[in-house]
């Protein structure tokens, strides 16, 4: 063992577990955050399953047999048995296909049942014949790319399952329809559209959320060692435009985690790729050909989107890291970003912004940093409008952002704010107290 | 350069405290003073890095406050503890510096060849200064804060932290520099010798105010004393 490297240990443990600036954002914020997080993942899958469990099914009996009855009175017998499941039945809607969205707006659900002419017909037969079976058409609409979007949709199968224990094997089966923009794709599962989305909307917002956490990580470290270098003061004597020294590093901490983040996004694609190539061939649903693949503008969009939104994180970060003394206490300082970059970024994985409620829905659009993530999802369902909002709000708050920051480089401040974490009070002007 | 009842207030410490004087051109001056004193505090208001509370300082006749810009044209600053970039080698420090003062390429390398003639570092300035001694570092230091020719040098310690051989040749180049450009020198030490050695004039503060000021020589002979330090030593007990 290297000589007096356990009291170094010890003494560099110490330090760290006594420096409130390595507590904070390692214990603290953690302890708030993944507690947060579960709060929020919990919630999501809560509310899918209670929005299973309390799904408003419209039954189509375009059959209107024994068997299509028998199987209605199945179903409303469910809510006897504890199922929180409304029924709504209508009859002899031919064909169905030119009436579903009229049928959704009118009951306000996601979901139809239709039971096709010859439903009864082939349960019968089945008796008699198991190679004849009945079917039901279930047509759900695509909403959004959470990842619990369609436990709705796995419960009807769920549901078909108990119909054919109380019958005989394997005498029902389902057919998926999904609507997708308003236009109806028959053969298509929704789950396999949205596991197909959710692999898609990962990469993309993957990308941003490595950029945004790996930008100001950067730009902090670059003004923190100037600081710690101590070469600020020259630099700051010298005949240069001060903000030239703001943008300087803006600019250069954005090409530095772009590379970053290419590297990343590239290695991170490539470990996807390898894990999908083994998913059932099910999944083998064309997005372009169902236009859910975004478009140049939404692309465009997406881009502008994330470069306001990494002007303001990095003019951010740069604004937190000139009020450190050096690089570990900027990056700590930086370190109580992350948790508004993470969690919106982690709870628009697992949830569909349209499906929250309104308070919540307003918190994720008041963080900034949600924005492209927000955006990534949109510009594959087309939703130019929120994405352009989104844009504007940001420009907006990246503009006070960056007029803080050039103000403060305009001023002495840059040289003589410190934060001081004892009692997490700002001082001011103590290096220059030295003389 | 002229600072005229220069008032600093950081909350409540009054750092610089109704502080004035005159440095003429091509002379180098001396801050002497106890710590805190607000030698390093008056440097850094005259190289625009700090504004006053109140009071004027005008550099060749500039007001530090509303010139500042133009200021930082003719002046050079070296503070005490300055660093430079480590991953940059002594080379691309001085040119990354030198470009900032220079109008062609042609005056970059002039730059960068009297700093290097300077520094006197040699080989070592293709090395980077993440592996420069502390002296090393200094030479370079001094060597960039001169090569531009400024009209003014604001040294802050410019011998800090060195051992004697280093602040002797540090000493030497400051001087050879002055005498050979005519450069105007303000410096602050805490080092009597050094500020007996390079200064022309020097102004003893204490808490933010002049206390003395003359040529070492008017000093040592005005309070009685064999050398600065005991000047130094009478000065501050007054005060």
């Amino acid at each position: 063992m290297l000589k007096g490297f356990g009291t170094f240990l010890l003494k560099e443990l110490k330090e760290l577990m006594r420096d409130p600036k390595i507590l904070l954002p390692m214990i603290v914020v953690p302890l708030v955050m993944f507690p947060v997080l579960g709060g929020v993942v919990g919630y999501a899958m809560q509310a899918a399953q209670e929005q299973a469990i309390k799904a408003a099914l419209v039954v189509v009996n375009n059959d209107c047999g024994n068997w299509s009855n028998t199987f209605i009175n199945f179903l409303q017998g469910l809510s006897a048995m504890g199922f929180n499941l409304t029924i709504y039945t209508e009859s002899n809607i031919k064909p169905l296909s030119e009436k579903v969205l009229e049928l959704l707006s009118k009951y306000n659900t996601t979901q139809i049942l239709e039971i096709p002419d010859g439903f009864s017909q082939n349960i019968t037969i089945h008796f008699n014949n198991p190679n004849v079976r009945a079917y039901v058409r279930l047509y759900s609409v695509l909403r959004g790319t959470s990842v619990f979007e369609n436990i709705g949709s796995s419960a009807v199968d769920a549901l078909i399952g108990m119909f054919n224990r109380q019958h005989a094997p394997d005498i029902l089966y389902s057919e998926k329809a999904t609507v997708i923009k308003g236009e109806v794709k028959y053969g298509v599962d929704p789950m396999a559209v949205s596991g197909l989305l959710m692999y898609q909307s990962i990469v993309l917002p993957m990308m941003v959320l490595l950029l945004i956490s790996y930008a100001p990580q950067i730009a902090a470290a670059s003004m923190a060692v100037e600081k710690e270098e101590k070469t600020l003061e020259t630099l700051l004597t010298l005949p240069i435009d001060r903000l030239a020294i703001l943008w300087g590093k803006l600019l250069s901490s954005i090409i530095v985690a772009a590379i970053g983040a290419v590297v990343y996004t590239a290695g991170y694609s490539y470990t996807l790729g390898s894990v999908m190539a083994g998913t059932p061939a099910r999944l083998n649903v064309d997005l372009a050909a169902l236009g859910l693949v975004p478009s140049t503008l939404g692309y465009l969009l997406l881009g502008l989107s994330l470069f306001v939104t990494i002007v303001s994180v990095l003019a951010l970060s740069v604004i937190l890291a000139a009020f450190a003394e050096d690089v570990r206490g900027a990056q700590a300082l930086v370190g109580n970003i992350y948790p508004m970059i993470f969690l919106p970024s982690i709870a628009l994985i697992y949830l569909d912004i349209n499906t929250l409620p309104l308070a919540f829905k307003l918190v994720l659009f008041a963080i900034p940093f949600s924005h492209p993530m927000i955006a990534s999802k949109a510009i594959i369902v087309g939703d130019l409008w929120t994405v352009t909002l989104g844009i504007i709000y940001v420009s907006a708050f990246t503009l006070v952002v960056m007029y803080a920051a050039s103000k403060l480089f305009a001023t002495e401040k840059i040289l003589t704010a410190k934060i001081k974490f004892k009692g997490l009070k700002k001082r001011k002007g103590v290096s220059a107290e030295e003389s | 350069m002229e600072a005229s009842n220069v008032v600093k207030v950081f909350g409540s410490v009054h750092a610089l405290d109704g502080l004035s004087f005159k440095v003429k051109p091509g002379e180098i001056y001396g801050l002497i003073g106890p710590n805190g004193a607000g030698k390093t505090t008056a440097l850094r208001v005259v190289s625009t890095l700090l504004l006053p509370t109140a009071g004027t300082v005008k550099v060749f006749g500039l007001d530090v406050v509303e010139k500042a810009a133009e200021v930082r044209r003719i002046i050079s600053y070296l503070p005490e503890e300055a660093g430079a970039y480590r991953y940059l080698s002594g080379w691309e420090y001085l040119e990354f510096m030198a470009k900032f003062s220079a109008k062609s390429k042609d005056e970059v390398r002039a730059m960068v060849a009297e700093a290097a003639e300077i520094c006197g570092l040699g080989e070592r300035l293709k090395d980077k200064t993440k592996t420069y001694s502390k002296g090393m570092k200094r030479r370079l230091l001094v060597a960039r804060a001169l090569m531009a020719k400024p009209k003014l040098a604001i040294l802050d310690e410019p011998t800090s932290g060195l051992d004697v051989i280093h602040s002797y040749h540090v000493r030497e180049i400051i001087k050879k520099y002055v005498r050979e450009h005519g450069v105007t020198v303000l410096l602050s030490s805490h080092n009597m010798l050094e500020v007996e050695h390079l200064c022309d004039r020097v102004a003893l503060i204490n808490k933010g105010r002049l206390v003395a000021e003359g040529s070492p020589q008017e000093l040592k002979e005005k309070y009685g004393c064999s050398n600065l330090e005991e000047v130094f030593a009478k000065v501050v007990k007054i005060a």
